[in-house]
């Protein structure tokens, strides 16, 4: 027999036992839950139902990372590609700086004494106010430290971006622009383009004509570091093909004579100011 | 003018004005009450971080009421928009004349006060009803339309149910009631199918879960609510819980023996201290069936128009004729 409100009072008794009882909900910001020591959360790329990457290359992560363990490039929303650094100078900008920021000895370096160089502030603040402080300015601004520096001393952009007020993580990846050194170098790199369009023009012999100018092949350095060569397929000059880059500068179409004068030109340069770049 | 009449207009001012004062903290405290309750039988725990224990959450919300917006629909008619929060408040706070809290402690000690309670608690309705008009809105209409089907529904079988008490009673008066207990008992002894038509009835006349069609905000928008906000809402809001509480304060009064004491204390004490001592078992028992309906809320689901009209018409009305008719019976045959 089915008495009425037998169910309610079913339904009571369960109430009435949650109310007593114990609770588990964490209280967050007093109660924080233990992490083992060594963790740092996990990087994880999310895909949708349909296989695509949900990222969105917004770079949120890459600025809120403390130890700036993270950097992407990819294409945003809208179809623009996204480039802040070119993978192919990804690990080459991250190494040494994760082993040092790691206070490893033995980060594969190239003149480590000399990365964290005192830098001329004032100078430095004349350099940007010259620029009015435009973001839209920073590369030109790179360049005039590149140009005094040789490269860009860390630093120098901790200053430009306290500055310019610009994110430390969007400054290290316009840092990452193809030509700019974030280590002292030795010299001069040269990069000999190898997309499609520079090898049809001619690019082959460039780099051959290079080689044996400098005696050296692509990686290597001189025997005196006033230079070293590689190679990339993003020097991003495809009109200009065949076309090579020195430190940040672009030069073509060239001739394999007109390659062996610029090298010649900054050869004769370093010469005249005994110091290299 | 004798000094009679001058005390008595005084004594009506000051009782009048507290019970108006004392709705607004009865208000936090049901509120807080339900906010901190339902948490804790939903397995949470609920506000807990204004104040210590949380217990100014209620509070907090009742003056971000005045700090918001107070919005009126273009079309609306101004006149009644801002007459119907009012009307709903005071038919809450105009029936609380009527609560006996204590031996000497009732604010109007009137020879009918079972008929002003029943006359007065009714008037939210009209007052829900012109909010759904004056809103100029097709909802908050039809909202307005179905609280007041419901509430006049469910007030027949409560007020019948309440003639069974009048009728063991023989008296119109609160305060007689409870004394008649004091004799005799609780009432719901001799009317338990009388409290528990009350009760259900109760829950419906005040929107209370599982009832609670008429504002019903996560299926029927609003209700005749949908276009108030700020403190106008506020005002329905605070009478909706205020008359939770009057409505359990009466269930103790006429089922329950008001500010009788149960039977391990003595029932009731003189003076001053009594007073106190009658208060604080009303508050009690009242409070009680206050946390007995916020757990019916967090229990019970809301029940269908149509199961809820059927309720009232096809059971509780003739279960309280029935009612009526066999303690009326009774009282002639045994000659009480």
């Amino acid at each position: 027999m089915r008495i009425p409100g037998a169910g309610i009072l079913k339904g009571m008794r369960v109430t009435m036992r949650n109310y007593w009882a114990p609770k588990v909900t964490s209280q967050y910001p007093e109660q924080r839950p233990t992490m083992p020591d060594r963790w740092r959360g996990r990087l994880d790329l999310i895909y949708d139902p349909f296989g695509e990457h949900k990222c969105e290359v917004c770079f949120q992560c890459a600025q809120v990372c403390p130890v700036e363990a993270i950097d992407m490039s990819g294409f945003d929303s809208r179809g623009n590609r996204i480039r802040y650094g070119m993978p192919e100078i990804y690990d080459e900008r991250r190494d040494p700086n994760a082993y040092r920021r790691a206070g490893l000895t033995a980060a594969p370096m190239r003149n480590a004494a000399r990365w964290d160089e005192e830098i001329d502030n004032g100078w430095l603040r004349g350099v940007i106010d010259g620029f009015s402080g435009r973001p839209e300015s920073l590369v030109a601004i790179f360049s005039a430290i590149q140009e005094h520096y040789g490269y860009l001393p860390e630093r120098a952009l901790r200053q430009v971006s306290d500055t310019m007020s610009i994110h430390w993580a969007q400054i290290f990846g316009a840092a990452g622009l193809g030509g700019f050194r974030l280590l002292p170098g030795e010299g001069h790199v040269i990069t000999i383009c190898t997309c499609t369009a520079c090898r049809f023009a001619g690019g082959e012999s460039l780099l051959a004509a290079l080689s044996e100018e400098l005696g050296i092949v692509p990686g290597e350095s001189t025997a005196d570091g006033a230079f070293s060569l590689e190679t990339s397929d993003s020097v991003a000059a495809g009109a200009l093909a065949p076309a090579l880059r020195i430190d940040t500068l672009v030069y073509g179409p060239l001739t394999t004579e007109q390659a062996r004068h610029l090298v010649g030109e900054r050869r004769r340069a370093a010469a005249a100011t005994g110091r290299p770049a | 003018m004798d000094l009679d009449l001058l005390l008595g207009v005084g004594r009506f001012l000051l009782a009048t004005t507290l019970l108006l004062l004392l709705t607004v903290p009865t208000a936090f405290v049901v509120i807080q009450m339900e906010l901190k309750v339902i948490a804790q039988m939903q397995l949470r725990y609920g506000p807990n971080r204004i104040g210590p224990w949380g217990m100014f959450q209620s509070t907090i919300h009742g003056f971000k009421f005045l700090a918001k917006e107070d919005h009126m629909p273009d079309q609306a008619d101004r006149t009644t928009f801002t007459l119907a929060p009012w009307m709903v408040y005071m038919a809450a706070a105009m029936s609380m004349l009527v609560i006996p809290w204590a031996p000497g402690a009732i604010a109007a000690d009137f020879n009918i006060g079972i008929v002003y309670f029943f006359a007065i608690i009714g008037l939210s309705v009209v007052g829900m009803l012109i909010a759904g008009w004056a809103s100029y809105n097709k909802y908050s209409l039809l909202g307005g339309l179905r609280s007041a089907a419901q509430m006049v529904s469910y007030e027949i079988p409560l007020t019948l149910s309440v003639v069974g008490v009048v009728v063991l009673g023989g008296t119109l008066n609160f305060r007689e009631v409870i004394e008649w207990q004091l004799d005799h008992g609780w009432m719901l002894l001799w009317q338990p199918v009388g409290w528990g038509i009350f009760y259900i009835a109760s829950l419906a006349e005040i929107n209370r879960t599982p009832f609670d069609m008429v504002e019903a905000d996560s299926e029927l928008v609003a209700g005749p609510f949908t276009e108030y906000s700020g403190m106008r809402f506020g005002f329905f809001f605070f009478a909706e819980y205020v008359a939770l509480f009057i409505m359990s304060g009466i269930m103790v009064a006429l089922f329950f023996g008001g500010w009788l004491a149960p039977w391990p204390f003595p029932a009731q004490l003189e003076g001053f201290g009594g007073t106190l001592y009658g208060i604080f078992w009303f508050f009690l028992k009242s409070y009680l069936f206050v946390f007995v309906a916020v757990w019916l809320r967090a229990t019970l689901p809301r029940v269908r128009v149509d199961q809820l009209m059927g309720m009232a018409w096809k059971v509780l009305l003739p279960l309280a004729m029935l009612n009526l008719i066999v303690t009326a019976g009774v009282v002639v045959w045994l000659k009480l």
